[in-house]
């Protein structure tokens, strides 16, 4: 069912000071596979996460992304190579339209001179935008609408379509399902599920077990800044998780019933 | 395109009650409603001398000297920022570029007419530049130093004006001037209310302004004073676009220092003073938000006019007498009634 590795981390380690954030980490993600990164605050999930999307640099370790090795110093050349990541609430600008903000960064100029001095094209990008949004399973109402407009689903789904309409390899969503509704986080989980099978390698954060155990096909548990556990979800239930996540279940065996 | 059929489905929850709210919270359209209010109570207050060519001419020559600070300074309030050196900037770029004409090339106010056009294209070319130099400065105090912008323009607001000072020695420098430039139009005997400054200022506007609101770099410039972390997040250069936006607000203060040179046949260290607190004035009353992510070059357009027709308007008033010290007062409450304005749209508006 999943592909090639699309993207690997071997042996990270990023220390702040005196705190070793992650030691020695190591996570592949597969082409067409949901990974879920779960672990307690303070376990090194942003850390790596960071990492992943090129906003922090590790300070040992290598990645690869298609079995090349890669190094990313800036978050533009990991989102330039394919990777493309949702930062917690920090997705969109609320003042700006959904077309704005789905081609904010990469936006699309008229021809000509004009172009050239960095003018717009506002029907072009209002047209893809809704059209690459549909195509991810987001209804969004207008894309000529200012996004403070949306309601707190619409704004986290737009965020998200953005995020799989762009993402050529790996998609990295820390928690994409914060703050919402039942109905309305089912519908993030759905995307989730279209991008696995256009073929992305998704990394899932999440605080919220059950969506964990939903939407992912593997799971890793960080703790204390190492992986801990790295299995398919199918060997997990909500308790043994929580026993991993927090260290009552110490050893990669995982308790039967 | 499928979009506006969205787009009206949105539209039909409207009401006719609803549809004129709406109207009223476009500040544009309250802008020109106050104009007009205006100008009828003036041109009655004045007993039918407000609504007359010289007037308006005065008006929009005011207007224009102060459209292009208050333009730059729009840019910067964008992106939540603020911009206090445009005042300075003003004065110091004209007594440069007066310096250099003057005292370099020894070129006094004797130079006049045709003559003049090529000096005062080199004095706009060095206002320009120092206004440029001044809006860099004030980027690399934000973004090396981390200062915030407040704190940062104050800084450059007095250094630009003490040298300003030491250039000058407190002496207006004449140099040569065409004084055709600042004066009205005529047809005839028919005199229009525009010079070729105010319009050149006016023309200038229009361009920045459709680089505002239809070119990547006025997107950027919305985006930054929107959501400073998902701009980052998409790949955009938040000091450089930070650079960009004060040097284009210095560049533009530097050429309303050229308009002010044309205005006063000088470059004085005074010309600027006090004209920061009128940009930042035109720009919450045109519309912008403080906070950052909100304004329109219309409605700062508009704005500017606000300002200048009520203060030329109660010079004016005859019915009632009028003292010109009042104006600040009356400026200050338009200040406070456009800030009101706005908080009321945002309760009423959805967040």
């Amino acid at each position: 069912m999943t592909g090639e590795v699309v993207y690997e981390i071997k042996n990270a380690s990023k220390r702040y000071g005196s705190v070793i954030a992650l030691d020695g980490a190591s996570l592949k993600i597969h082409a067409g596979e949901v990974v879920g990164l779960v672990g307690d605050n303070g376990a090194g999930k942003s850390t790596l996460v960071k990492v992943l999307s090129g906003a922090h640099q590790p300070d040992g370790g290598q990645m690869f992304l298609d079995g090349k090795e890669v190094r990313w110093d800036s978050p533009r050349q990991a989102l330039e190579a394919g990777v493309e990541t949702l930062y917690q609430d920090s997705g969109l600008a609320p003042h700006l339209t959904v077309s704005q903000n789905v081609f904010l960064g990469r936006e699309v100029t008229v021809k000509g001179i004009l172009g050239w001095m960095g003018f717009l094209n506002k029907k072009k990008m209002e047209h893809d935008a809704h059209r690459d949004l549909e195509a991810v399973g987001i209804a969004v109402p207008a894309s000529n609408r200012a996004v403070s407009q949306l309601s707190g689903g619409q704004r986290q789904a737009v965020a998200i379509g953005r995020a799989v309409a762009w993402a050529q390899k790996v998609i990295i969503l820390d928690e994409p399902t914060n703050h919402l509704g039942a109905r309305q986080a089912n519908e993030v989980l759905n995307i989730i599920r279209n991008a696995k099978a256009k073929g992305l390698g998704v990394i899932f954060i999440s605080h919220t077990l059950p969506h964990v155990l939903e939407v992912t096909d593997r799971i890793v548990v960080l703790r204390l800044g190492r992986i801990v556990k790295d299995a398919p979800t199918s060997d997990f239930n909500g308790d043994t998780l929580i026993g991993t996540i927090t260290g009552t279940i110490q050893t990669i065996k995982v308790e039967g019933d | 395109m499928t979009d506006s059929n969205q787009a009206s489905a949105f539209k039909e929850q409207t009401p006719f009650r609803a549809k004129i709210s709406s109207l009223f919270s476009n500040q544009s359209v309250v802008l020109v409603i106050t104009l007009i209010v205006l100008g009828a109570f003036f041109q009655w207050g004045s007993e039918g001398t407000f609504l007359h060519m010289d007037l308006l001419g005065t008006i929009m020559d005011q207007w224009g000297s102060y459209i292009l600070i208050a333009v730059g300074q729009l840019f910067v309030v964008i992106t939540g920022g603020i911009d206090l050196s445009v005042g300075s900037t003003v004065s110091l770029s004209s007594v440069v570029a007066g310096w250099f004409v003057v005292q370099q090339m020894h070129k006094g106010p004797e130079v006049t007419g045709g003559a003049a056009i090529p000096y005062i294209l080199l004095i706009a070319l060095i206002c320009l530049l120092v206004g440029l130099v001044v809006g860099l400065v004030n980027s690399w105090l934000i973004n090396q130093l981390k200062i915030v912008p407040f704190i940062a323009t104050l800084a450059t607001m007095g250094a630009s004006n003490g040298i300003a000072v030491m250039i000058s020695v407190g002496m207006p420098l004449q140099g040569p001037n065409d004084w055709d430039l600042g004066n009205p139009w005529k047809i005839g005997d028919f005199t229009l209310p525009f010079s070729t400054m105010v319009l050149a200022a006016t023309f200038i506007t229009a361009v920045v302004g459709l680089f505002l609101h239809k070119s990547r770099f006025g997107l950027h410039t919305y985006a930054l004073g929107s959501n400073a972390f998902a701009t980052r997040g998409a790949g955009i250069s938040v000091q450089k676009q930070v650079v960009k936006v004060y040097m284009l607000s210095g560049g533009l203060a530097g050429l309303a220092g050229a308009y002010s040179y044309v205005r006063l046949g000088a470059g004085s260290n005074t010309s600027g003073m006090g004209m920061e607190l009128y940009a930042i004035a035109a720009v919450v009353i045109g519309g912008a938000s403080l906070m950052g992510g909100v304004g329109r070059i219309i409605g700062i357009c508009l704005g500017t006019l606000v300002l200048f027709v009520v203060q030329s308007g109660l010079l004016t008033m005859t019915v009632v007498q009028v003292s010109p010290d009042l104006k600040q007062v009356i400026v200050a409450i338009l200040i406070a009634s456009a800030v009101a304005v706005q908080t009321l749209q945002n309760k009423n508006g959805r967040k």
